[in-house]
């Protein structure tokens, strides 16, 4: 039994040596990992993999090489497994002509519930749409379609349950409900997959996190594991003065400037610790005289952040 | 058996829902159109002869083959392309289930455009003093071709994005040249099948409809099993594809 951090405890969800490539594409590449109860946040840059590795797990896709298994069982050979799993797509994937509450409905009955009525009142009530049940979801805004997906999904009581970006385009009101609702259902015992490439959304919701970029799982542990291996990445700056090569010259002395380079007539520098060099930069032109008038992140992006986690590998 | 009812639903809502309906609508009438002013001014005999002609050749070679095939080509297709079809298929039901639905759906929704022309284009022949007898044939020939033209068109829109361009080319092609072209050909045409089915339930129209039906025996029995079997080939096809294939 192996002791890495992509690999969950009690294991409801195994992923082994899993690829997929369309094409020439490679989508995902050579993934090992597994999912336990509780919530586990896949994170990763747009293109990163997050969608094609959640649609394998769900059966949707089948994996180039490499094989999933649900509770043991391969959501490919048997239907069965969606007994126990509900999945909330990442795309719009709803019937804009059934109300809310037909949608739901029609959830529970292809899931074999016994009491669909009373099963899609209960899914409906969870994600606070009661008041708009009886609408058209062709008339939902995407925050609301969006939580009548994740009724839908949570319709007939799954075990596990694989959300797909599942806070894209709600408001912060209806982003706040369905992150207690999913912390909630994680602390029920279930497991919960969560992709994302919003960091802060990853760390509000998930106890374990597994990070993707460019098809390969680039790092795995804790929210705060996670943050540890982000936090002596360098951030890179550039400063608009209008005297740049003294200013270069100055931050070249503080030891949390990595690099400085002069191009354009801007200071392109490298810092490890941003408060720092957000404290000291206004202080450093008023002493040398020099006029500042922008700065600005280069690189703040997610995908820079992962890339360079890849690169640490 | 609810869940199959619920997907059959389902899918034809889908597929009615649209504003292409109006214009498959408009499609299915275009038989009855032609025999209503075709038909005008002639004897009964004349009317029976002409209804044999160009409205029922317009009805087995043009309108019953483009139904289905944009109805049926879009019945898993548009579920593929706008992402839906997970929320069928992710559920513990056996493919074969999904599939026969999906393909039940097509059907009926096929058939609520193909058999409403149909009826029309013997109501046409009726009104103009042709007789009443064609029109139970005619509608039940339609529904046979109908899903037999669904069930081949199901699947392409399964695989091809383009299955509309391909369904096309097919009905173009295949049906209307080659399979015409050579008699010999004939029982291999889909439109043909529904066509030899109502050849043999009304007097007559055996010898009216030899040359479409080439060497192809009337016979609705046979007609009624050729379709069962393509659609059952189907079904275990495309049950298989959904498992040996990517749903999205």
């Amino acid at each position: 039994m192996t002791t890495s951090p992509a690999f969950a405890a009690n294991p409801t969800v195994a992923v082994d040596s899993v690829s997929k490539w369309f094409g020439q594409k490679v989508a995902v590449s050579d993934v090992s990992c597994s999912f336990g109860p509780g919530i586990t946040g896949i994170l990763g840059p747009n293109g990163a993999g997050k969608t094609t590795l959640l649609r394998m797990l769900s059966g949707l896709l089948v994996p180039s090489e490499g094989s999933i298994a649900i509770e043991g069982d391969s959501p490919r050979a048997d239907t069965d497994v969606y007994r126990r799993f509900g999945l909330v797509p990442e795309e719009s994937a709803v019937y804009g002509f059934l109300t809310a509450r037909a949608f739901v409905e029609a959830a529970a009955v292809l899931s074999g519930m016994s009491d669909p009525r009373a099963a899609a009142e209960r899914a409906i009530e969870t994600v606070n749409l009661s008041a708009s049940a009886e609408r058209e979801i062709g008339e939902f805004s995407k925050g609301m379609r969006q939580r009548i997906k994740v009724a839908a999904a949570l319709v007939h009581d799954p075990d596990i349950l694989v959300l797909d970006e599942p806070l894209n385009g709600t408001d912060p009101v209806q982003r706040a409900q369905l992150i207690d609702t999913f912390r909630r259902l994680g602390a029920e015992g279930r497991t919960l997959i969560v992709s994302s490439h919003v960091l802060a959304e990853v760390e509000r919701l998930a106890d374990r996190v597994l990070a993707m970029v460019d098809g390969k799982l680039a790092a795995a542990g804790s929210v705060e594991a996670i943050r540890a291996a982000m936090s002596d990445i360098p951030f890179k700056v550039r400063v608009e003065v209008d005297d740049p090569r003294r200013l270069g010259a100055a931050l070249m002395a503080a030891d949390y400037v990595r690099s400085v380079t002069i191009e354009d007539g801007r200071v392109h520098l490298e810092s490890l610790d941003l408060s720092a060099l957000g404290h000291d930069l206004p202080r450093l032109t008023v002493d040398l005289g020099i006029r500042l008038t922008a700065v600005e992140p280069e690189d703040e992006s997610l995908e820079s952040v992962f890339r360079y986690l890849v690169r640490r590998r | 058996m609810k869940a199959f009812l619920l997907i059959v639903r389902l899918t034809v809502r889908q597929l009615l829902g649209g504003k292409r309906i109006w214009a498959l609508g408009a499609l299915a009438a275009l038989p009855a159109v032609v025999m209503f002013f075709g038909g005008r001014d002639r004897t009964a005999e004349d009317a029976f002869e002409f209804f044999h002609e160009a409205p029922l050749a317009t009805m087995f070679l043009v309108v019953l083959p483009i139904i289905p095939l944009i109805l049926g080509a879009a019945a898993l297709g548009d579920e593929r392309r706008q992402h839906t079809l997970s929320f069928i298929a992710l559920r513990p039901l056996p493919r074969w289930n999904i599939v026969v639905a999906k393909l039940t759906g097509a059907w009926v929704a096929s058939f609520a455009v193909t058999g409403s022309g149909s009826l029309l284009l013997a109501v046409a022949l009726g009104t103009s003093g042709g007789g009443w007898g064609p029109t139970l044939p005619v509608v039940l020939g339609a529904a046979i071709s109908t899903l037999a033209y669904a069930a081949l068109f199901i699947v392409l829109g399964y695989l091809f994005e383009r299955a509309v361009i391909f369904g096309l080319a097919y009905i173009f092609l295949w049906e209307a040249v080659f399979t015409s072209s050579a008699p010999g050909l004939a029982p291999a045409s889909l439109g043909r099948i529904g066509l030899s089915a109502y050849a043999a339930l009304v007097d007559g129209a055996p010898r009216l409809l030899a040359d479409p039906l080439g060497s192809l025996a009337p016979g609705a029995g046979g007609a009624i099993l050729k379709t069962a079997f393509l659609a059952a080939l189907v079904v275990a096809g495309l049950s298989r594809l959904f498992v040996k294939r990517d749903l999205v």
